[in-house]
Order: structure tokens, then sequence, then C-alpha cells
């Protein structure tokens, strides 16, 4: 608690406030900002473009739902890339609340570009033990995952005509809350050459540079940040770019707040002293 | 309007009480979250692993030898039981055997070997040289079997502030993380719930 | 016999592992995949044993009329027994009362209580993050950089912040984090290598 103007106000409510604000208001009254694609987010885009027709990309979702106003709109772009280019998609999850999200989404995504379930689509369901479901899948996928997420022998769906493990997948896309691309990159990539791509909380972003430049990972699509960037190469804004106004202002806040905290801190520092 | 968005909005205005004190309404959701959690993971562990892995090839195909795994996995819940508790560590063990098995090939592969080669960069550019110089010094920095004084003093101190680099850009990164997060509950009472914005 | 039993089991599964990768044989690679469907299912089992542990500490909880908060505890398995019964007995699919639940009560709860971090980050931006000395001058530069420097407006005030915010990540902040990766990846083989060979027992429960 902090005395101001005679009153005992807490200044922690006060930052919630601002906080709420900061977020809120460039919501409703957009601000318009214009924003810079990364080499990084390029680079993935670039690649699926590069990537033939009827090509087959594997897209793991390994998150909780804590995280998913990052991991939708990042899970939603790349869907809409991959459907747009007539590239089959395989998804599954490594962490049980991705299950639900990931064939959610999937569903969604699919719907808008009329794909066809078990022909230009599938989704696999949830594996708990990850670093065994990465090398299972390796050997043979419909070993690992002999039904899908709704019961049916995964052998019925002509999308598994050609695919037996990573050797016939273009990449894996693992869109995570935390290091699960690393595990890939460790136990799928190491071991069986298959390319990996990270779309990751802005979190993990750090963790992942090391891999990037020892060209190990495709590129890198951090963040609703990320997000907003892949949307500006697709031409089609979502909630990521409507997003990026409120991310601007939210970060202009902490960065004064910590000037502000620093200049006080100072100026107390040098009353105590006297 | 979904009745659905009105307890979800409901529902996440009783955790943002939270902010204001802890009080009954944020802990009656914070309860609700865990039981719906478990619930929902107990649920997906059995229908989509257990059923397709363990019952169906047990009760439908006839593969018997899955009876091994399922007992296994079973003697697990022994540790409710005192007496029989230590017959549940044969099967840890056996989880924990094969990820230490597994794990040697792949770090050593993937994150000892290839982040290794990706430093051996030539001293051509000051960004070159900046690289090879943090990951030495780092190294040297977590390197405890040795007095860090005189060289290796000097190496630590410098790794010191290359980790500060990259903790205040991971600190950097992590605001704007959860300041995302905020933007996507905010779109969600702003626009599905109040429809404010479009 | 008993005691060592684990020990042995441990050593012959992850020499086994470590034996595969080198001598992809037939024979090995068919008893691999075996394996590997049997950590799937024991793990899959052993992840149930935390869920009946939670749902007995409350049930402990809910039976005592007395009990302080229990009425909490009543929700949490009221909780789990919708789930369990929505889930198992009518479906996960699409419109169905699970994925209903899922995606009104705990999702949206789930993403909220992480989205409450944002306003401790910000109050501790104002009361925690100081410049006392030379390292924490490093850390809260990279900080700001990063910050300004990853979103639009970053751009607008000048094009250097970003740019210094993408050499930071790409040099300095990049090569730190590999230094603590070549360290964790030697921890990490030091450690399995100790687990195989039975020295590293703390997984057991003793020293």
């Amino acid at each position: 608690m902090d005395a101001v103007g005679g009153k005992r106000i807490n200044i922690r409510h006060i930052i919630f406030i601002l906080m709420a604000l900061a977020v809120a208001l460039p919501l409703i009254f957009k601000l318009g900002l214009p924003l810079r694609v990364t080499d990084e987010v390029r680079d993935v885009y670039g690649f699926i473009d590069s990537l033939p027709e009827n090509s087959t990309v594997l897209i793991s979702f390994d998150h909780d739902t804590s995280t998913l106003p990052e991991m939708v709109p990042l899970a939603e772009a790349i869907l809409r890339h991959c459907f747009r280019n007539n590239i089959k998609v395989i998804g599954l999850a490594l962490l049980a609340e991705g299950a639900a999200v990931g064939d959610d989404n999937l569903r969604r995504i699919a719907g808008e570009y009329h794909k066809e379930y078990g022909r230009d689509y599938l989704f696999l369901g949830f594996r708990p033990q990850f670093t065994v479901a990465i090398l299972s899948m390796g050997e043979d996928i419909a070993r690992e995952f002999p039904r899908d997420y709704r019961g049916v022998d995964i052998h019925n769906y002509p999308i598994m005509n050609n695919i037996k493990n990573y050797k016939d997948i273009s990449a894996v896309i693992s869109i995570a809350d935390g290091d699960m691309p690393l595990y890939w990159i460790n136990y799928a990539q190491a071991r069986y050459g298959v390319k990996v791509i990270p779309e990751v909380t802005a979190v993990m972003a750090t963790t992942m540079y090391p891999f990037l430049q020892s060209g190990q990972l495709v590129g890198l699509v951090a963040g609703l940040k990320g997000a907003a960037e892949y949307e500006k190469l697709l031409g089609k804004p979502g909630l990521a770019s409507k997003g990026m106004d409120a991310q601007s202002t939210a970060h202009i806040l902490i960065v004064l707040l910590i000037i502000v905290g620093n200049v006080v801190y100072f100026i107390n520092r040098r009353k105590m002293r006297i | 309007m979904d009745i659905g968005i009105t307890i979800a909005a409901i529902l996440t205005l009783a955790i943002y009480s939270f902010l204001y004190k802890d009080n009954p309404f944020y802990k009656t959701a914070e309860h609700i979250l865990l039981g719906v959690s478990v619930g929902y993971f107990v649920v997906i562990t059995i229908t989509n692993t257990l059923i397709p892995k363990l019952f169906i090839p047990i009760f439908i195909e006839g593969k018997l030898i899955y009876i091994i795994p399922g007992v296994l996995g079973l003697m697990m819940f022994l540790r409710f039981h005192r007496r029989s508790a230590q017959f549940s560590r044969i099967p840890l063990s056996i989880i924990i055997g094969v990820g230490a098995g597994a794990a040697i090939p792949a770090y050593m592969q993937a994150q000892l070997l290839a982040q290794i080669k990706a430093t051996m960069l030539p001293l051509t550019n000051l960004s070159n040289i900046i690289i090879i110089a943090a990951v030495l010094t780092v190294l040297v920095f977590f390197y405890f079997s040795r007095e860090h004084k005189g060289v290796m003093g000097f190496g630590a101190k410098a790794g010191i502030y290359f980790l500060m680099l990259f903790f205040g850009s991971t600190f950097g990164y992590t605001v704007m993380a959860r300041v995302s997060l905020l933007i996507g509950r905010m779109q969600f009472l702003l626009h599905n719930w109040l429809g404010l914005i479009n | 016999m008993l005691r060592k039993l684990p020990l042995y089991i441990c050593f012959v599964f992850g020499t086994f592992m470590l034996a595969q990768f080198f001598i992809p044989h037939p024979v090995s690679t068919a008893l691999y995949k075996m394996v590997l469907d049997w950590v799937q299912i024991i793990y899959a089992l052993s992840l149930l044993v935390g869920a009946a542990m939670l749902i007995k500490h409350h049930t402990l909880i809910a039976s005592k009329p007395v009990a302080k908060d229990r009425q909490y505890s009543l929700i949490v398995l009221f909780g789990i027994f919708i789930m369990i019964i929505t889930g198992l007995f009518f479906g996960r699919g699409n419109k169905t009362v699970f994925l209903w639940i899922f995606n009104n009560i705990q999702a949206p709860m789930q993403a909220t209580m992480f989205s409450l971090l944002s306003f401790f980050v910000a109050s501790a931006a104002y009361r925690g993050f100081r410049a006392r000395n030379a390292q924490s001058v490093f850390l809260l530069g990279a900080a700001i950089i990063v910050m300004l420097g990853k979103v639009p407006i970053g751009d607008m005030i000048t094009p250097y912040i970003p740019q210094s915010a993408d050499w930071l990540l790409n040099v300095p902040s990049m090569a730190a984090r590999r230094g603590i990766y070549i360290g964790i990846a030697l921890g990490t083989i030091a450690t399995s290598l100790r687990v195989i060979l039975g020295i590293e027992r703390t997984y057991l429960g003793g020293k």
C-alpha cells in the first residue's frame, strides 16, 4: 500500500486498471499500426508455399488450453495456408488438452476450404508419453495410432494410403506452449531426418533461436505477433492482426512502468541518503 | 445470446475478481476448473490411448501379449497399498530405463554435436566472435569443478552478462506472451460476449 | 533381490534402447516397437494414478461433514464426475456435452487463469525491476529492446529498435541459450548413464 494524496490506495490495483485499459481501448478504437514481417516467419511461409500439392504435413497440437489466445491464431494461420495450397494435414496431440482443441481447429478450418475428413485431413488424437510417441511414429504411424480420435481404424482413410512414417511426411509442425519442438528435433529430426517447424508461444521464442541458427529448424513463428505476421503473408487478417495495436500499447505501458518504478526508486534512495 | 458464451464470460469475470482479492467466486471457479480438467484428462487418456492401445488389442484382436503391459501399468496403483507399494517401482523402472536409453543418442546428436558444430563459425565478423565468446563464457560460468578465479573468473563474469542479455530477452518475450493472453480474453469479452468490437 | 529388481530392469531396457539405436536389425526393431507400445500403455495407466490420488484426497475431505472448504472438494468431485460420465458414455465429438463443457468452461477459465499473469507482470515491472547494478542494466536493457522491437510501435519509433532486437536475439541471447543447452545435453547424457548403470536411484525413492 502506498500513501497518495492523504488516502491509502493500492498502487497494484491502479496498475491493474491501467493494464486492462491499455489492452481494451486499442481493441475498441483501432490504431492500425503497420506490421513488419520477420525473416523467420517468412521462412516458414516460403517452405509451406514450396511444398507440392498433395504433400502431407503432420501438425502436432502440443499445448494446453491455458495459452489458447496465442495457440489458436497460430494454428488457424498455418492450417489455412496448408488447405489453401491443397496440402494434406494429419493432426495429433502430445498434450491432453491439445486433443479437443486440435480436433476442433482442424474441423473448423477444413470446413472453410471444403476439405473432406479422411481424404484431405485426419486427426489421430492424443498420446501421453511424447518421447515414445515421437519415436514410434518414426517406425510406423499406424502402429502408434491404430485408430483416430473418433475411434475408427486409420487404414480405412485414403489419406493414409501412402503414409507409413516420417519418410512420407514433408514436415512436422509443432504448435506448442512448451519446449515440445525440441523433442521433435531430438527424437524425430535427429533420428529420422524429418523437417521441424515450431509455432510456439512468445515465452518459448528465445529457446528456439539456437536451433534456428544451427539450421535444425525451418523457421520460427512465435506468439500472437508471429501469427499476425503469418496472417499478413496469407492476406487474411484474423484474431492476431486485430490484437497487434493492443500488444503495442501494453508493451509501452510496461516500459513506462519500469522507467517510473526506477525513477521513484532512485529518488527515494537519494532521499534516504540525505 | 449463446448461453455457453454467457457462462464462459461469468466464469472469466469470476477469475478476474482475484485481482481485487481472493474471494469465494474465484475459489469456486478455480475448483470447477480443477474438476473438469482432471475429468477431461481421465476421459481422453482412456478413450484415446488405453482403448486403442490396450483394450482393443486384448479383447477384440485377441493379442494376449498386451496383458503384460496392462498388468505392469496396473501395478502403479499398488502405490495406494503401503505393503505392496514397492512393486510399483517395476513399471516405473521400465519407463525410466527406456527414457534414459533413448535420451543418450538423441541429446548427443541433436543438442550436443549439432549445437557445437553450429558454433564453429569463421571469425570474420563481430557477431560470430560474440557467439563463440558467449557460448564459451556461459559454459565456463556453469563449470563448477574449478574455482572461478583468474581467466576462469573473468570468463564466468562475462558469461553472466551474456546470460543477463538472454534473460532480459526472454523477459521481453514473456511480457509479450502474457499480454497476448490478456488480449485473447479481452477479445472474447468485448467481441463474443458484449459485441462491442467486430 | 526384489529391491534390486527395478535396477536390473532399468539397466536391461536402457541398454536395449541404446543398442537399438546403433544396431537397427529387423529383430531388434520388432522388439523396439513392442517396447515402445508397452511404455505408452504403462505410462497412460500411471497417469491415472495421479487422477486417482486427487479423487481420493477430495473424497476424504468431502466425506467429513465438518471439514473446512468441504464445498470446494464437492465441486471438484462433481466436475470430475460430469466429465467422465459425459465423455465416456455420450461421446466427445462435435456437438457433445463433453465438448461443450470443454469449450465453455474449461478452456476459457484455463486461459483466463494464465492471463492474470499479465497484470502481475505489469505490477512487477513497476515494483521489482530495478537497475541496481551493471548486470541488471543489461537485463533491463535487453528486455526493453525486445519489448519494443517485437511490436509494431517499435518500428514506428525508429527502425533501429527492431534491428537491435533481432541482433540481440540472434547473437548474444541465442549464444547464451546455446551454452545452457550444451550444458543440459551433457547433464542429460551423464544422468541417463548413471540411471542405466544404477548409480542414480533417486527415481526409486532411495538415495
